[in-house]
């Protein structure tokens, strides 16, 4: 049987979703919805057989429709999700799912709340070495996690990437959430624990005038004792250019990967991506559409979601206060999770 | 001075015995020997003779033999850390010249009477670091040559493999308990990594905040100290950086320690790693093995820096590493610690 999905959004990542989706065997875009009609044709046309709108609500609510992917812009991905899950649809959501844990709770309700799905899309987790220390974590071969250090950095400009909205904190959650929550879901999963303490700074390596710096640090301490030192950089000066060093270490054993072992492509003008981390999100929107169909567990559960963006908004707190930030992960309802410690 | 410089140790119970059998080869200096207090526990008395008869160098019995102007021109103070600052002062109150184990004190108190007593009597204060790490020295050329532009960012890794605990430690009570050690991993590691980023940038530390643990079984915990750390530093000009820091069962590199480092700037990037570039062997056990080109990273370090310290000495000079340096590091080992205890972003003294 063919899963039917929806498409809301029609920006860059839209793009790169919709052509992930059409690779999958059963699976069928069956409508690209957006502001924009004629981007969401542009994306349509890509899937062969979708249709375009400008309706986000018809499309959602239509009976041919199994489930919808938001993947717009992060303060709209609340009020399509909720609104698709109300029309019992599953969902996914890029991440950072919500600017807010209460939004990101209000989510689940109306998703899981409702005998539905919800999976955010934290697209790391597919990525092929990040699998891999899975795994070996999995098998036991380091023992417990107890020290994560990532070191993240790459070139600043991508399609897209610094529209208004990303640059506006209050339109994008800041930096640690807009993208830090990749790395802090990251270590939420690796560690296996929960963030109870974080420390950010940040820096500008162009542009100081403007309100989210393209690169900043967080350090966290988890329930379980983990430390972990995460550091992101998006300002090395050739665009596209990617290195990332992870070293995990356990109680038995260390594991380590940097993308300076891979073996590439060195071709001026033309970056593509290390083969650790390739292919990630076909592999996501794969198991995504597996199991909303029941067919395996979720790899990405909203629990653990929420104690990534939880800890991010924190991250962010942090950044504004210059002091530590204690978290609190027990008020499901809270509106801000993080508090000055 | 002239040749041959005149060289003794102080108390052996720490690091004496690498740093024996590295200023022996050098063959403008002259080993009087080791020397150990009257009054020691019995152990470090045994085993500070024990390394003199290791390194094939007299025993000289008590300490006085070692802090005696008329024979001596440096003594290195190698006994457990807490005991730095006493040895220390007694030497420049007899005249001599000082090397001292790292870390140089385990007190801001005590690296400041340090400071003093070296500044008073005007002799020189050096102090075991590894900023002659070839990797070190390398990224430094790159940034006075302005490839990497303006600093933005370092991040620092030094972990130590509890694989190497019982041969890179001579008992596990001097890094551990704070009699002796004054403290954990931090006040053991964190100067390394401080000097480093001194090093690179010519910048200091204006404020910290740190978490640590004891997160590993190598019997910290029973000692109340931290084997491991992360460390955030605020730099002057909104430069920032990151510590990780720790003895951890197996660390990411080939010898007993692994350094690691990143440096970000504003028209480039560099690394530096300490067991890169290496060679690997693949053949029979162990199956695969990799060596470093130049041998492991501190070994590298100290031998560059001791060549520099007797340089410096027979020529008159100071060395390129002394008691400010040190003494700017354990500021921040200080805030790092008020950090934890406050759980409050602190401020170097």
């Amino acid at each position: 049987m063919t899963f039917r999905v929806a498409v809301v959004g029609t920006g860059a990542f839209a793009r790169e979703h919709v052509l992930a989706l059409r690779s999958l065997p059963g699976v069928a875009v069956t409508h690209v919805a957006g502001s924009d009609l004629r981007r969401a044709d542009a994306l349509a046309a890509l899937a062969g057989g979708a249709a375009a709108t400008t309706d986000i609500h018809a499309a959602i609510d239509r009976d041919d429709v199994d489930a919808v992917d938001v993947v717009n812009a992060t303060p709209d991905h609340h009020r399509w999700t909720v609104a698709a899950g109300e029309a019992g649809k599953h969902v996914h959501v890029d991440k950072p799912a919500a600017l807010t844990v209460s939004d990101f709770d209000e989510m689940v309700e109306a998703t899981e709340g409702r005998g539905v799905t919800l999976m955010v899309g934290q697209t790391v987790r597919f990525q092929p070495v990040i699998t891999e220390l899975q795994q070996a974590l999995a098998r036991g071969e380091i023992g417990d996690p107890k020290l994560l250090h990532v070191s993240w950095y790459t070139g600043h400009v991508w399609p897209n990437g610094w529209r208004g909205w990303q640059l506006d904190v209050s339109r994008s959650g800041g930096h640690p959430v807009h993208n830090g929550t990749h790395s802090i879901d990251l270590a939420v999963w690796l560690t296996g624990s929960t963030p109870v303490e974080v420390f950010a700074r940040n820096f500008p390596t162009f542009a100081a005038e403007m309100p989210m710096p393209d690169s900043f640090q967080v350090q966290v301490r988890f329930e379980s004792g983990a430390l972990a030192t995460l550091e992101l950089c998006y300002a090395l000066r050739q665009p596209g250019e990617f290195l990332r060093r992870i070293v995990l270490v356990g109680t038995e054993g260390t594991l380590a990967h940097s993308t300076d072992c891979d073996p590439g492509l060195s071709s001026p003008g033309h970056p593509v991506a290390p083969p650790s981390i390739e292919n990630a999100l076909s592999l996501q929107l794969g198991h995504w559409v597996r199991a909303a169909q029941g067919l395996e567990p979720f790899i990405v559960t909203t629990t653990q979601a929420r104690v990534a963006l939880a800890t991010a908004v924190a991250a962010q707190r942090s950044l504004e206060t210059g002091q530590p930030v204690r978290i609190s992960h027990d008020q499901p309802k809270a509106r801000l999770t993080g508090v000055a410690a | 001075m002239t040749a041959p410089l005149r060289v003794s140790f102080a108390s052996g119970v720490r690091h004496a015995l690498p740093y024996l059998q590295l200023l022996g080869r050098d063959p403008r200096v002259k080993i009087v020997g080791v020397a150990e207090h009257d009054d020691c526990p019995d152990w470090m008395i045994a085993d500070s003779r024990r390394t003199a008869a290791e390194a094939g160098v007299p025993w000289l019995g008590d300490i006085a033999h070692a802090l005696n102007a008329q024979a001596v021109d440096l003594v290195v103070v190698c006994s457990e850390p807490t005991r730095h600052a006493q040895l220390a002062l007694e030497a420049f109150e007899n005249g001599i010249d000082v090397l001292v184990d790292k870390p140089v004190a385990t007190t801001l108190a005590d690296a400041d009477a340090i400071a003093a007593a070296a500044r008073r009597t005007g002799r020189v204060c050096a102090v075991i670091n590894r900023t002659h790490a070839p990797g070190l020295r390398r990224a430094r050329a790159w940034v006075d040559a302005g490839h990497l532009g303006l600093p933005r960012h370092i991040d620092v890794e030094f972990l130590a493999s509890g694989a190497h605990f019982t041969t890179s430690v001579e008992r596990p009570e001097l890094v551990i308990d704070p009699a002796l050690s004054g403290g954990g991993e931090l006040l053991n590691f964190l100067g390394y990594c401080v000097d480093s980023i001194r090093y690179l940038t010519g910048i200091e530390t204006t404020s910290v905040y740190a978490m640590a643990g004891a997160l590993f079984d190598n019997g910290h915990a029973r000692f109340g100290v931290e084997d491991t750390a992360v460390v955030s530093l605020g730099l002057e000009h909104g430069v920032t950086a990151t510590v990780t820091v720790g003895r951890v069962p197996f660390a990411p590199g080939l010898g007993p320690t692994s350094t690691s480092i990143r440096l970000l700037g504003s028209h480039g990037h560099a690394s530096i790693d300490d067991d890169r570039p290496a060679v690997t062997r693949y053949g029979r056990e162990p199956i695969v093995a990799s060596h470093a080109v130049g041998g492991v990273g501190s070994g590298a370090a100290l031998a560059g820096f001791f060549t520099d310290l007797v340089d410096a000495l027979v020529a008159g000079r100071t060395p390129d590493y002394g008691i400010a340096d040190a003494r700017a590091s354990i500021s921040v080992i200080d805030a790092a610690y008020r950090a934890i205890a406050s759980g409050a972003v602190t401020v170097p003294r």
